[in-house]
């Protein structure tokens, strides 16, 4: 094997021209060149080094808003602000009003509910990141302030499918309606903490969220789910048609959760002192959450149907007995 | 030493050199079969445990030639798996060529109840091909988002992102050692 000069030459021209194409690609690593791959050079290692870096910024950063988001979190605002002002003003034309907002904004255009889902995400710590969901944090905080403040309001107004099926039962004819017996009813508001807490086991057990699916009704709003999901959710649909807020007051797990938290409650519903002997409030209740003289906080949505009533001073007692006792006392002068 | 075996040589000790730094192990059927719609070009495939784990794709262009590197692949829930949408992870397979240029992103399975209207529509994975990771790659940029989904398709982008960039840079870091 003996080389000549020229073949020498010739092997130097060769890799001269190798390393000129190379530095041209490199060169060249920034123009289009679809079909061969440039190779990323050293810079392009501290371009991404800063990428990177400014990336893992911005995770850490909470307030990054961009237009979309503030978007989201305006509308959000907006309908749980409409909700709490038809709660403060006790209004049941502006209650329907929050119910068609929840159903259309949160349920159909945004598909948001806070879910069983949500619980498992706080127990495994996998809930998603702050800068992707502003209007989702702003929805579970809502609802839990809320919750601790009020009771389970976010059941009662906010909840898409809980709005829709109240709004079910304002256009159902009362006739189909099924009451169960107290007895019965008593014990099955307990299923729910049932449904919740082995729910959470099989969670823990399994760490298969998909539970979710066949535990609520909440993905309804995608309008996509299996074949087994849409036969239960005609199911319950139908089996609400007859007792009306079946799937909250006996089966939802959320429910059960927040009634778990709604033994904090601050601001309790007020009690007349007649309220020990009337059942006025206890037969409106379509909750089942008047017992007597007491209100099951973990029950009541606040609905404001018996605080309607107490300010009634047409049907309340403690209103009646008052103008009875005035017209019937003599006037000291 | 001929012409012809030197650079035959210097394969096989530059494919050796891969081999001994990367403990090859097994790419399960599943994976490979994933791999091979992602990287029809490829032959065979190694499963690389480094930090960043992930795979190799590797081409004969004759049936006799040693195989050459032609391209990365790797899951989102390897490089990224602090990356959760609405209800998880989302795992996607993602296909990158050797100058950062993303050629293939595949959803493989998430738990999101809005896929259908976000990340499993063939449109989502579909944007990012062709995309180099010096790209913004961000959702409201260059990547679309869906309203409806924004969790969703923030997140999914993300893990894409940061995968493809942490991948890319450690093989350029790798590739700068050896030279």
């Amino acid at each position: 094997m003996t080389q000549t000069p020229s073949r020498i030459v010739l092997a130097c021209c060769a890799m001269l021209f190798v390393g000129l194409a190379g530095g041209a690609a490199v060169l060249g690593a920034g123009a289009a060149q679809p079909d061969t791959p440039s190779p990323l050079s050293l810079d392009d290692l501290a371009a991404l080094d800063a990428l990177i870096e400014e990336d893992e910024v911005t995770d850490d950063s909470l307030v990054e808003f961009d237009a979309g988001a503030l978007v989201d979190v305006t509308l959000l605002a907006a309908v749980l602000g409409f909700a709490l002002y038809s709660f403060k003003r006790r209004s049941e034309s502006l209650k329907l009003v929050s119910w068609l907002l929840s159903i259309g904004y949160l349920g159909f255009y945004k598909a948001s509910l806070v879910s069983v889902v949500d619980i498992f995400g706080a127990l495994r710590g996998s809930l998603p990141a702050f800068q992707d969901g502003q209007a989702y944090y702003l929805l579970i905080a809502f609802t839990l302030a809320s919750t601790v403040l009020w009771g389970r309001l976010y059941c009662g107004r906010i909840c898409a499918f809980g709005a829709l099926t109240q709004l079910m039962d304002r256009i159902i004819p009362s006739r189909f309606r099924i009451d169960p017996p107290a007895w019965l009813d008593k014990r099955l508001v307990y299923l729910k903490y049932v449904v919740l807490g082995t729910a959470v086991l099989y969670f823990l057990a399994s760490g298969d969220t998909l539970v979710y699916r066949y535990i609520e009704p909440f993905w309804m709003f995608t309008r996509n789910g299996n074949a087994l999901m849409w036969t239960l959710l005609a199911v319950l649909l139908l089996a609400t048609v007859f007792v009306r807020n079946l799937y909250c007051r006996y089966l939802c797990s959320v429910g059960a959760g927040l009634g778990l938290l709604s033994n904090l409650t601050v601001f309790k519903i007020k009690r007349w002192g007649e309220c020990s002997t009337c059942k006025l409030c206890e037969k409106t209740c379509e909750w089942g959450a008047i017992n007597g003289p007491k209100i099951l906080v973990s029950e009541c949505v606040r609905c404001d149907d018996c605080e309607r009533l107490y300010a009634d001073e047409d049907q309340c007692p403690h209103w009646l007995i008052q103008k009875h006792v005035a017209r019937h006392t003599p006037r000291v002068v | 030493m001929s012409a012809r075996t030197f650079p035959l040589l210097v394969c096989v000790l530059a494919v050796a050199a891969v081999g001994a730094r990367a403990q090859p192990a097994a790419v399960t059927e599943a994976d490979e079969a994933a791999l091979r719609r992602l990287i029809p070009q490829a032959d065979t495939f190694e499963l690389v445990e480094t930090d960043s784990r992930h795979f190799r794709a590797y081409a004969r262009p004759q049936p006799e030639s040693e195989p050459t590197l032609v391209g990365l692949a790797f899951f989102t829930t390897d490089i990224t798996p602090r990356v959760y949408a609405y209800k998880g992870r989302i795992t996607m397979l993602v296909a990158l060529d050797l100058a950062g240029t993303v050629t293939g992103v595949r959803v493989v399975h998430h738990y999101e109840p809005f896929g259908y209207f976000s990340i499993d529509m063939p449109k989502f994975p579909k944007q990012f091909k062709g995309k180099h990771v010096l790209d913004p790659l961000e959702v409201g940029q260059d990547i679309d988002g869906v309203s409806r989904a924004s969790i969703t398709v923030e997140a999914a982008t993300r893990a894409i992102r940061q995968g493809a960039r942490r991948l890319t840079r450690e093989f350029l870091a790798e590739q700068a050692a050896d030279r």
